[in-house]
């Protein structure tokens, strides 16, 4: 399989990204549908400035509208993807990815920044190994090993885009195209979606209690968060991009959009853009299920645009000069 | 700025390339100073500025200890410097511990008290710097060591970025004569510096980071009960992470300085494969343990006072030692763990003598094993975020606990296996030797063919940076 060149999404370059973000900027946030589907050109074409790129791939992104909502200086435009599944995650890895780049961001240290620098200027010039997929810790993970019953997580799936310095995402053609890729992805994706068996060391009833109260208290906490971002002028809108084939049936059965997708917009009273709406968000076809091909990613933002704007109304066409939203420090 | 940085690179070698291209000494020692402060600011600009202040004071008591002529007058002095460091250290590492202890002795005398958290950044280090600064005075006191007239030699042995953060814990009295004269540049000095840092950052990246850290942590981070199989390989994984992290910084610091041509003191001489407790701490952070016995062990009474009293110093000082290591009653029941067995120890050899059996090999190893027992046994309460974690392991460990869950994949416990057999064989197979001696033993091309498959699997690894663990004591 041939790699093609690409930026390691790191905290690093996530941080970067946080910081350059101005008081009235866009913001982008979620999960890796928005970090696929949306188009960075196409949005700055049509809503009149670059949005920042802050959606972090396997992760709940709660904390990152926390940060942003707790930060006193940002009242701009934050575009949401909601996966109900991942948005609701009580903790464990989803949660972690979004605690670790926020960490990395407020405690960012010169050495740190410094190193991001150089590590740029090397990645873009020097053939690196792709980070998670041909290091020494991912290649012993190919190894073919007998299972032990109990232990383990489904696999990630293995290299499938190509990164920028703005931190955009586009699916590499090999996975667009029919072939082993595309399925190895694609059927990667139901036991990830499937929630893990409840820990053999608390009782059945007291697990089910305390995941409940963890999402009733998630709910409380996003509705909290949107309240305070707007009593600043700040804006919002969840958007669900499109997924299909079997995690399609998979997701809208475990959250229907009955279920968290209308609470949520009904508790933080903010719009939502669901790409079954409209037909010709609900026509684009997801190669491995999950993500649109590069090319349909800009045809979707063109598409997605007049939902964006019609949701959020007025916003600034150039994102103020003024100094960044908060520092990392 | 971590050693396996990029950055790091970088500025060693920008460092390195000017300390030898200049050619007066002073202004190489300046160089070497601005590139410490540079080092240690690059974490947090403003703790430099206590780490100078610290550097300071010592300077200024150990002259004062020097000049005075009065035993109790020096005493005086040297009573400052102590409590002044400890102070520091006691504030920026304790605070919430002293705080958090006293709120619950006076819960338990029916006293309500509710003690504001302190939001306290500790500054990394602390608790090195803090020694090598203090080591100045007390050896000035003891007069192991001459003061230095000069605030920039005093302030570049503190400083010294290669020891700065995660030790070696070197004395000024050690380094200072380093400082004298300058050292030449020779080639092997150098080459040696150079497979020195290579073997550390290949010990971290790729053993302790790639290879340990993950079962370790999956172990210890679970919550429920575990196989006997899965809570010994968490502990053995763990042991050889703490030696692989902490022995390979260690490694990189020696080898950083030789670059520079200076000399620092093993660190660390096969720990794993010690007989008895004495000879682990013989082996095991070597510079703390020396700190602690000429500092505190020796001044208590050592052995001197019979073996009763002994025990009580011995106690004492594993007492400290553990709480060193973390504000935590975990790290002091490691260390307390220690105090004990050192004192079983010590009670048997006075019982045995140097009995001819105890001097068979069979029995050599198995008393080796056991200490390697009994010390993943400690690290336990080491590694354990509280006393409930630790009780959960051990019960797992020794096989009383019921249902308990695999966590680990055969892959894990296969990286866990070939990890520990190949450690605990190479410390048994170079316990009565050195690092340098069994390289200089090694075919040329031996030698080359090893250091390549370290930097292959280093690049391999393209280790995250990773901070190491020691950095938080």
């Amino acid at each position: 399989m041939g790699y093609a060149p690409t930026l390691n999404d790191t905290p690093d370059l996530w941080a970067q990204q946080r910081e350059s973000v101005l008081p009235d900027s866009i913001v982008i946030i979620g999960d890796s549908r928005p970090h696929f589907d949306l188009d960075l050109d196409q949005l700055e074409q049509g809503l009149g400035q670059r949005p920042v790129q802050l959606a972090l791939d396997g992760s709940c992104a709660y904390p990152v509208l926390a940060d942003l909502a707790n930060d006193e200086n940002f009242h701009g435009t934050i575009i949401c993807s909601l996966v109900p599944a991942m948005w609701l995650a009580p903790g464990g890895p989803l949660v972690a990815t979004s605690e670790k780049a926020l960490k990395r961001y407020h405690t960012w240290t010169l050495a740190q920044r410094t190193g991001h620098k150089l590590g740029m200027l090397l990645e873009e010039h020097l053939a690196f190994l792709k980070d998670g997929d041909l290091t020494l810790d991912a290649l012993i993970g190919k190894l073919s090993l007998p299972a032990r019953p109990g232990t383990g997580y489904p696999p990630l799936p293995p290299y499938f885009n190509w990164l920028d310095r703005d931190r955009r995402a586009r699916m590499i053609d090999q996975c667009a195209q029919p072939g082993w890729l595309q399925d190895r992805i694609k059927y990667g994706w139901p036991p990830l979606f499937t929630p893990p068996p409840p820990p053999s060391y608390v009782p059945l009833e007291a697990f089910v209690a305390g995941m409940g109260k963890a999402v009733e208290s998630r709910f409380g906490d996003t509705a909290a968060a949107v309240k305070k971002l707007r009593a600043r002028g700040g804006k919002i809108v969840f958007v669900r991009f499109p997924f299909v084939g079997e995690l399609k049936k998979l997701e809208d059965k475990a959250t229907p959009r009955a279920g968290p997708w209308t609470r949520i917009l009904k508790e933080t009273g903010a719009p939502g853009i669901y790409f079954e709406d409209f037909p010709e968000l609900a026509a684009f076809n997801c190669p491995e299920w999950s993500h649109l091909s590069a090319p349909d990613s800009v045809k979707f933002t063109q598409l997605l645009l007049p939902h964006l704007k019609a949701s959020l109304g007025a916003i600034p066409s150039v994102a103020s000069d003024a100094k960044p939203a908060t520092t990392g420090q | 700025m971590l050693f396996n940085s990029l950055t790091f690179i970088v500025f060693f070698v920008v460092v390195v390339s000017a300390y030898w291209a200049l050619k007066a000494w002073p202004t190489r020692k300046n160089l070497l100073l601005v590139a410490s402060y540079l080092f240690y600011g690059a974490w947090n600009p403003p703790f430099a500025l206590l780490l100078f202040a610290t550097t300071a004071l010592d300077f200024f008591l150990g002259a004062r200890i020097a000049q005075t002529q009065t035993p109790q007058t020096k005493r005086v002095w040297l009573t400052l410097s102590v409590t002044s460091n400890l102070s520091m250290l006691g504030f920026f590492k304790y605070g919430n511990f002293l705080l958090e202890n006293t709120q619950w002795l006076l819960a338990r005398a029916g006293i309500a008290y509710h003690p504001p958290h302190l939001d306290i950044f500790l500054p990394i280090g602390i608790s090195f710097y803090t020694f090598h600064s203090l080591s100045y005075t007390l050896d000035v006191y003891r007069g192991v060591c001459t003061p230095t007239k000069s605030l920039r030699d005093f302030t570049l042995a503190v400083s010294f970025f290669p020891q700065l953060v995660a030790g070696p814990i070197v004395r000024a009295a050690d380094f200072l004569p380093q400082l004298i004269s300058p050292p030449g540049l020779r080639a092997g000095q150098f080459g040696w510096g150079l497979l020195l840092m290579t073997l550390g950052m290949f010990e971290k990246i790729v053993l302790a980071d790639t290879l340990l850290s993950g079962p370790a942590d999956s172990v210890f981070g679970y919550a429920g009960p575990l196989q006997a199989l899965d809570a010994w390989a968490g502990v053995m994984a763990f042991a050889g992470q703490i030696f692989f992290d902490f022995a390979g910084y260690s490694t990189c610091a020696i080898g950083a300085a030789l670059c520079l041509g200076f000399h620092l003191k093993d660190n660390f001489r096969f720990p794993y494969a010690a007989i008895g407790f004495s000879d682990f701490w013989r082996r095991w952070h070597i510079s703390l343990s020396t700190f602690l016995r000429d500092f505190l062990y020796i001044p208590l009474g050592g052995n001197r006072s019979g073996p009763a009293r002994a025990a009580v110093n011995l106690m004492i000082v594993m007492f400290i030692g553990g709480l060193w290591h973390g504000a935590a009653w975990t790290f002091v029941a490691w260390g307390l763990i220690h105090g004990l067995f050192l004192t079983i120890e010590r009670g048997l050899k006075a019982l045995t003598g140097e009995a001819a059996w105890s001097q068979a090999f069979a029995v050599r190893l198995l008393l080796g094993f056991g200490t390697y027992a009994v010390v993943l046994v400690a690290w336990v309460f080491f590694r354990a975020s509280n006393f409930a974690n630790a009780a959960q392991l051990i019960r797992a460990m020794v096989g009383v606990a019921a249902h308990g869950d695999a966590v680990l994949t055969t892959r894990e416990l296969l990286q866990v296996g070939v990890v520990t057999a190949g450690l605990l064989l190479a410390h048994w197979t170079l316990r009565d030797t050195s690092i340098s001696d069994a390289v200089a033993r090694m075919p040329r091309a031996l030698i080359v063919g090893v250091w390549t498959v370290m930097l292959c699997a280093i690049i391999l690894t393209q280790g995250s940076g990773n901070a190491f663990i020691y950095f938080q004591f």
